[in-house]
Parts: structure tokens; C-alpha cells; sequence
């Protein structure tokens, strides 16, 4: 960074100017060079191999595309066990609210209806059914995504008076929901 | 990372060491410290030392060291000359950096360390920074937890009989290891099917209630009662308890998918204001139902979570960790301290430095500027990054000044965050979802993140931050900081992966399990094997790591969580 390959002559205050910024410069460099020494000679250098060999494996990782996404992409996989499963869960699961049996694939809609929750629910809560909601059942569709949903809206009501405990809580009903 | 220890010394510094008696006595007197605690060698307070060889105006003064034996100045070209010239009078190889207060031995011509003089600066930066004010909060009181051997443990023949007359639920074939099972979508519940297969393999968690720890047959806040009434507690379910009886259905041997209803309809009862046949973000509902539990369940003779201990529930005691928070005026160096407990850590990806997901660059260190074939820069965004990020000193907005106890006005400030405590399982939560009030949209963060399977949280703690804020000196004892008496071992190992796919609005949850050092990836009710490269190639969104090493500590009651 010296001057002398420049032909016309240099002024002291661009001179000064340089000489300036050399020796920041340069002082900079030795207070990098002087820790990274310490941290090297000191043996506090972290296992830098093993964070290589992370590196190795994930470079060589192969990039085939991304991962399908939605759940629906599953339907005729043959999974771990040996089994096959519909898009939608077929299982019957008895409602804790209501004691109706519903399909666990349909089961959030019906209670979210059932306790009288959800977005569209109606602030005086009754478990007749809901006319006029349109909602999709189907499990694999999407509503909107809310990550920070803080619905501070008619959910927050008043717990339904129309939940009974006939969905039990007491002991000895651990498979009253998974009827095979 | 351990503690720094000095390599042996050159034999021109062991013959100045024995030739100098008290060694680098004269230098204790020189060593001055600058504001934010950097320490220099000046005799006098304003002296500006110069190199005496070199000529004018080509004096070079950007590193200058001082002969330890007779106090000349000169910098590095003029080093080897000095020494070389005084072999009749030994002990001139020695010099120190004027600056950086670090040790030279002009023969080696490298950089040298001693202990001694390592813990004369350390003495010299810690009387020289102000000290924090009464008012400044105390760290939390940490019961000293001694350790407790291990002792290896056989059943004896009763026992043995009982266990072999049992059940053989676990049917570990080689398709499967126990406890691994599908869960069933209720609609739009990949969120929570994700989180419960990440708990349902969390090792402490899962023997603790395998272990019967929490037995929902008798647990005291189930209500036996069916009775109806307007202002019946409705929150007298248990989610500690549903959450028993997931881990039971999990582990039963049974491999048909399991459909966590129950678990769902407790969950909706607690947090109203979530209950909604909606996606939901996997990480709010992660916080929500450890947050619930530690209300079902939490034991109030145990002193509260928010004093940093975790041991009023099993939530606190498997997640909760605690993060050092300290903010340094950048006039007078004082600094603040604060604590707080966390469950996990969310982490900004670096956006605008990778290329997206599709585009191949196996490069693995790619500078700045260059290009790679693709035409992009494309640096590489690692979780080792994020977390060095995060524990990084960051210049707050001079908007945000920091008032300064000492100097009693606003002033501009450092801060840094440190782990203090590191929990049994650590939760990273990569920030992938970004909400803009300003621009009022929110969008998803595709960046691909590389993450190790092996993970070491050394150089994240309070005490490798600290010790590295002043110079990574040789500490002669590590009494001064009682943190490391609790970092018995940083080292974590992965053990499951919750991947996002798709857009924000509509998008996937799966979770990838690491057992038996087998990959499985939990699809809802789809459960099947992957190879390792899958998961690498996943777009991590909650990452969960165990400790790799469990000590057992010593514990006042017979019962200890």
C-alpha cells in the first residue's frame, strides 16, 4: 500500500493520510493475529475436525429437491411396520364433549365445533349444529397459517355450558378414544 | 473447549523466568487498562513509546514490544537484533507487546505464553472495572449440586422374574425401536403430532414417565367427579396426564397409529385462545403445553422457575436452562447483568446469505465476493453460526441508550448473550417466519440451515464469553466464576428434527427421530426409515438436542423430580 508506484509525487497530507490508515491497519491485523494465536497455542480452538467433518457430510448430502410438502403425499406409502394408511385417519375416536363417535381424521373440526371454539365460533355457545359454516373438513386442507395466532376475539368467551364430562376423565378410560 | 492451558514454555523464557527474580515484577507496575478493559504496558500513563532503532519519519509504531530485561522499545523488524546483540547479558529475548500486553521472545520470533504474567493481567483487568452496583441483579442462587457417582444397577432374581413374566411391549424387532408410532391427523394437527413425537423420544422425559413418575391413575388433579356445574373447573384436566398416557399408547408394542384426541381436547381446555381448527405454529404450541404443564404439575415447595431453578416441574427440569444477558457501557466499561430462565432458544437465520434451497454449491467455504458457478454468493448458514450469532457483543441502536450506572447519563452499549445454565434438552427454534408490521406480510424464511448431529455448547457458555472478553488469559483457578462447577459436559447429541415444508399459509410438519442411531421420519401416521442425508437435507425449523453425558446429582428428598 505504499505510494512509490505512484509517478506524481505525493502531498505530506495524503502522505500522513496513508501512513495513518497503514498503521490502523496494521494494528488491527496483529490484534486478529495475536488472539487467534492465543486461542490456537492455548488449545481453546474448538474441535474444528469434527465441525469439518459435519461440514463434509452435509455438502455430500444429496439435494434430490425439496421435501414434499402437505400431508397428503403419504397415501400408499408402506410405512415402518408394514402399513398402509388412508389420507384421511379412518380410526373412530368417542368425543369427550358429546360422546359421539367421530373419525379421528375429522375429529378437530367436530370439536372445535363441539366446544363451540374456533375462529367462526358464536359467542353464545350451543351444540346444535353449526349452520352456515362452510368450513372444509376435509384434514388435509389448510386453513390460514396463523403461527402467533392470539384470536383474542368470541374464543376467549365464556367456556361452553354445554360441555358435560361425559368424555370421562377418570381412570380406566385410556382407549375410550382409539376404537379399533 | 477447556480451559486454557500454556503450552510449554520456550527455553529463552524458562532462562528468563529463572533469571528474574520475582519474574515480571517490574511489569505489574506498567500494566495499565483501558476502559473496556484492554490491557497495555505504559511506565507512565501518558507515554507514547517509540521504536529508538528505527529512523524518522519511517518510524513504524503499530506493534512495538519493550525488552523485558532493560525496558528498550523497538518494533519487530529491530527485534532480532536487540536480542542477538545482548548474548552476553542473557534474558533479552524476552519482550513484551506495549499494546496487547502479550508476551515475545525475539529468538523464537513467535508469540509466548506464562501463566504468571496471564494472571497479572487478569488482576489487573478485574480491579480496574468498575464494580457492578448493589443494585445489580444477583445471580441466582445456585444450589451447589454435588455430584453423585454412578452406580451400575442389576435386578436382583425377584425382580428379573417380574420383568421377564411382563408384557414384552416393547417388541423391539429390528423393523422398529420401542415407543415409535405413528399419530394420527386430526385435521390440520401436524403441529402438535410434531412436537409430541420430538417429547415422546426426549430421553429424560420419556423416563420419566415410563418411569412412573407421573401416574395418571393417581394424579390428584384429575377430577373423579362427572358432576356438571356452571363454574366446574374445567381446566381439572391433567395434560401431564394425557401426556402419560401418549407415552403408554407409544410404548404399548401396539405400531397402529395412535390418535392423541384426548390429548387435544385437554390442550384446547387450557389454551383457549390457541383452540381454533387452524394451523398453528409447532413452537407456540411446544411453549403453550410445557407451560400448562408446569401449572398442572408444578410443586410449589420447590423454590418458582422464574428464580432459575428447574426443579418445580419435570417441563422446567428437562427444558429450562438459564441465559446471561450483559450490557456494557461503552464509556466506562461497567456492565449489567441480568439473568433469565429460557426453555429455548430462537435463533434469526441469517437471511440474504444463502442461495435458496434448490440450488446445489457444495463448496464449503466460499469467501465473500467470489462466485461460485451458479453466479451466486452463497455462504453457508450453519446452527453453529446462528448460535455464535447470538451469543455475539451487538452495538445497540443509539436509540437505545443504555444509562450507565457509573457515568449516570445514557450511553451507547454493548450487549451480550451468554448460556448460563445449559438445560437436558436443548430446543433451538430457527425463526423461519418472519412478520413485518411495518410492510404488513408475513413470509417464510426457506433458507436451508446446516445443523451437526454432535453439538458442543462450549464456546456458548457465560464462561467461555467472559473469559474471551478479556483475552482468553490463563485463569489460575476458575474459583472466580461458579458457573463452571456446573458445566460438567457440554457435549449434546441430536435426537430429533422438526421440519417445516411448504408456504405459510398451508405448510407441513414432520419430525425426523434419531433412534439407535437409525433415522425415522414421522409423517402423522406414516412412520418410515430415512437415510441420513434426508435429514440434512430438511428444512430444520425446531431442533432438539440431549446432553450427551447425564450426571447424577445429589437430591434432599426421596422423591426428586
Amino acid at each position: 500500500m505504499s505510494s512509490s508506484h505512484d509517478d506524481a509525487p505525493v502531498s505530506p497530507r495524503s502522505q500522513f493520510a496513508l501512513t495513518c490508515f497503514e498503521e490502523l491497519l496494521e494494528s488491527a491485523v496483529a490484534d486478529v493475529a495475536s488472539e487467534c494465536h492465543r486461542i490456537a497455542r492455548l488449545g481453546l480452538e474448538r474441535g474444528v475436525d469434527a465441525e469439518e467433518e459435519e461440514l463434509r457430510a452435509w455438502a455430500a448430502r444429496d439435494l434430490p429437491g425439496a421435501e414434499e410438502g402437505g400431508g397428503g403425499g403419504n397415501k400408499g406409502t408402506v410405512d415402518v411396520f408394514g402399513q398402509v394408511h388412508p389420507a384421511v385417519a379412518a380410526d373412530v375416536v368417542e368425543c369427550m364433549n358429546c360422546g359421539r363417535p367421530v373419525a379421528a381424521g375429522r375429529f378437530a373440526p367436530h370439536l372445535e365445533k363441539c366446544m363451540g371454539k374456533g375462529r367462526k365460533a358464536r359467542t353464545k355457545t350451543t351444540r346444535s349444529s353449526t349452520a352456515g359454516r362452510t368450513r372444509n373438513n376435509n384434514g388435509s386442507a389448510a386453513s390460514s397459517y396463523s403461527p402467533y395466532s392470539s384470536t383474542g376475539s368470541a374464543n376467549r368467551a365464556s367456556l361452553p355450558n354445554g360441555i358435560t364430562d361425559g368424555g370421562g376423565s377418570g381412570a380406566g378410560e385410556d382407549h375410550s378414544n382409539h376404537i379399533l | 473447549m477447556s480451559t486454557p492451558s500454556a503450552p510449554p514454555p520456550c527455553p529463552h523464557l524458562t532462562a528468563y523466568r529463572l533469571a528474574s527474580r520475582p519474574p515480571l515484577r517490574c511489569l505489574r507496575c506498567c500494566l495499565r487498562v483501558r476502559p473496556l478493559g484492554r490491557p497495555e504496558i505504559r511506565r507512565e500513563p501518558r507515554e507514547l513509546p517509540q521504536c529508538s532503532p528505527c529512523s524518522f519519519p519511517s518510524r513504524s509504531s503499530s506493534r512495538l514490544y519493550a525488552c523485558l530485561s532493560c525496558a528498550a522499545v523497538f518494533c519487530p523488524t529491530h527485534a532480532a537484533s536487540h536480542a542477538s546483540a545482548s548474548t552476553s547479558t542473557s534474558g533479552h529475548q524476552i519482550a513484551v507487546d506495549v499494546d496487547r500486553a502479550e508476551l515475545f521472545c525475539a529468538a523464537c520470533e513467535d508469540q509466548v505464553y506464562d501463566p504468571d504474567f496471564d494472571h497479572a493481567v487478569v488482576l489487573a483487568q478485574s480491579s480496574s472495572l468498575p464494580l457492578p452496583s448493589a443494585s445489580a441483579s444477583p445471580s441466582p442462587a445456585l444450589r451447589k449440586r454435588r455430584r453423585v457417582d454412578y452406580r451400575a444397577w442389576a435386578p436382583d432374581p425377584a425382580e428379573f422374574a417380574l420383568m421377564s413374566s411382563a408384557d414384552p411391549t416393547t417388541s423391539a424387532s429390528a423393523a422398529a425401536p420401542a415407543g415409535l408410532r405413528g399419530l394420527n391427523n386430526l385435521g390440520n394437527t401436524c403441529f402438535m403430532n410434531s412436537v409430541l413425537q420430538a417429547l415422546l423420544h426426549a430421553p429424560p422425559l420419556r423416563n420419566y414417565f415410563l418411569g412412573d413418575r407421573h401416574n395418571r391413575f393417581i394424579c390428584p388433579r384429575r377430577t373423579p367427579m362427572r358432576r356438571r356445574s356452571a363454574d366446574a373447573d374445567d381446566k381439572a384436566a391433567c395434560l401431564a396426564c394425557d401426556l402419560d398416557e401418549i407415552y403408554s399408547a407409544a410404548f404399548s408394542g401396539e405400531r397402529t397409529p395412535y390418535s392423541p384426541a384426548k390429548f387435544l381436547y385437554s390442550w384446547w381446555q387450557h389454551a383457549s385462545n390457541l383452540a381454533s381448527y387452524e394451523q398453528q405454529d409447532a413452537h407456540e404450541f411446544f411453549i403453550s403445553i410445557l407451560d400448562h404443564i408446569h401449572e398442572n404439575i408444578k410443586d410449589d415447595q420447590h423454590k418458582s422457575h422464574a428464580q432459575g431453578h428447574g426443579d418445580c416441574c419435570i417441563a422446567h427440569r428437562v427444558f429450562s436452562g438459564i441465559l446471561r444477558s450483559d450490557v456494557t457501557c461503552t464509556h466506562c466499561g461497567f456492565t449489567s447483568t441480568t439473568f433469565e430462565p429460557c426453555m429455548d432458544i430462537s435463533l434469526d437465520l441469517d437471511a440474504g446469505y444463502n442461495s435458496s434451497f434448490g440450488v446445489a454449491n457444495p463448496k464449503l467455504y466460499v469467501r465473500n465476493g467470489e462466485r461460485s458457478s451458479g453466479g451466486t454468493n452463497a455462504k453457508l448458514s450453519t446452527l453453529m453460526r446462528c448460535l455464535e450469532r447470538f451469543t455475539r457483543a451487538e452495538r445497540l441502536d443509539a436509540e437505545q441508550k443504555f444509562f450507565c450506572e457509573r457515568c449516570k447519563e445514557r450511553q451507547e452499549s454493548l450487549k451480550q448473550m451468554s448460556i448460563r445454565r445449559l438445560p437436558l434438552v436443548s430446543c433451538f427454534h430457527i425463526k423461519r417466519f418472519e412478520h413485518s408490521s411495518v410492510k404488513k406480510m408475513s413470509r417464510k424464511v426457506d433458507h436451508c440451515l446446516q445443523f451437526p448431529f454432535s453439538l458442543d455448547m462450549a464456546p456458548y457458555l457465560s464462561s467461555s464469553i467472559l473469559r474471551s472478553r478479556f483475552g482468553n488469559r490463563i485463569f489460575p483457578s476458575e474459583a472466580s466464576d461458579p458457573d463452571s462447577v456446573f458445566e460438567f459436559s457440554s457435549e449434546f447429541e441430536i435426537f430429533a428434527v422438526i421440519t417445516h415444508s411448504g408456504k405459510l399459509e398451508g405448510g407441513h410438519y414432520v419430525t425426523y427421530l434419531r433412534l439407535n442411531n437409525h433415522w425415522y421420519k414421522c409423517d402423522d401416521a406414516w412412520v418410515t426409515r430415512v437415510e441420513e442425508h434426508i435429514v440434512r437435507t430438511s428444512q430444520a425449523y425446531m431442533l432438539f438436542y440431549v446432553q450427551k453425558t447425564l450426571y447424577y446429582k445429589t437430591c434432599e428428598r426421596a422423591t426428586a423430580v
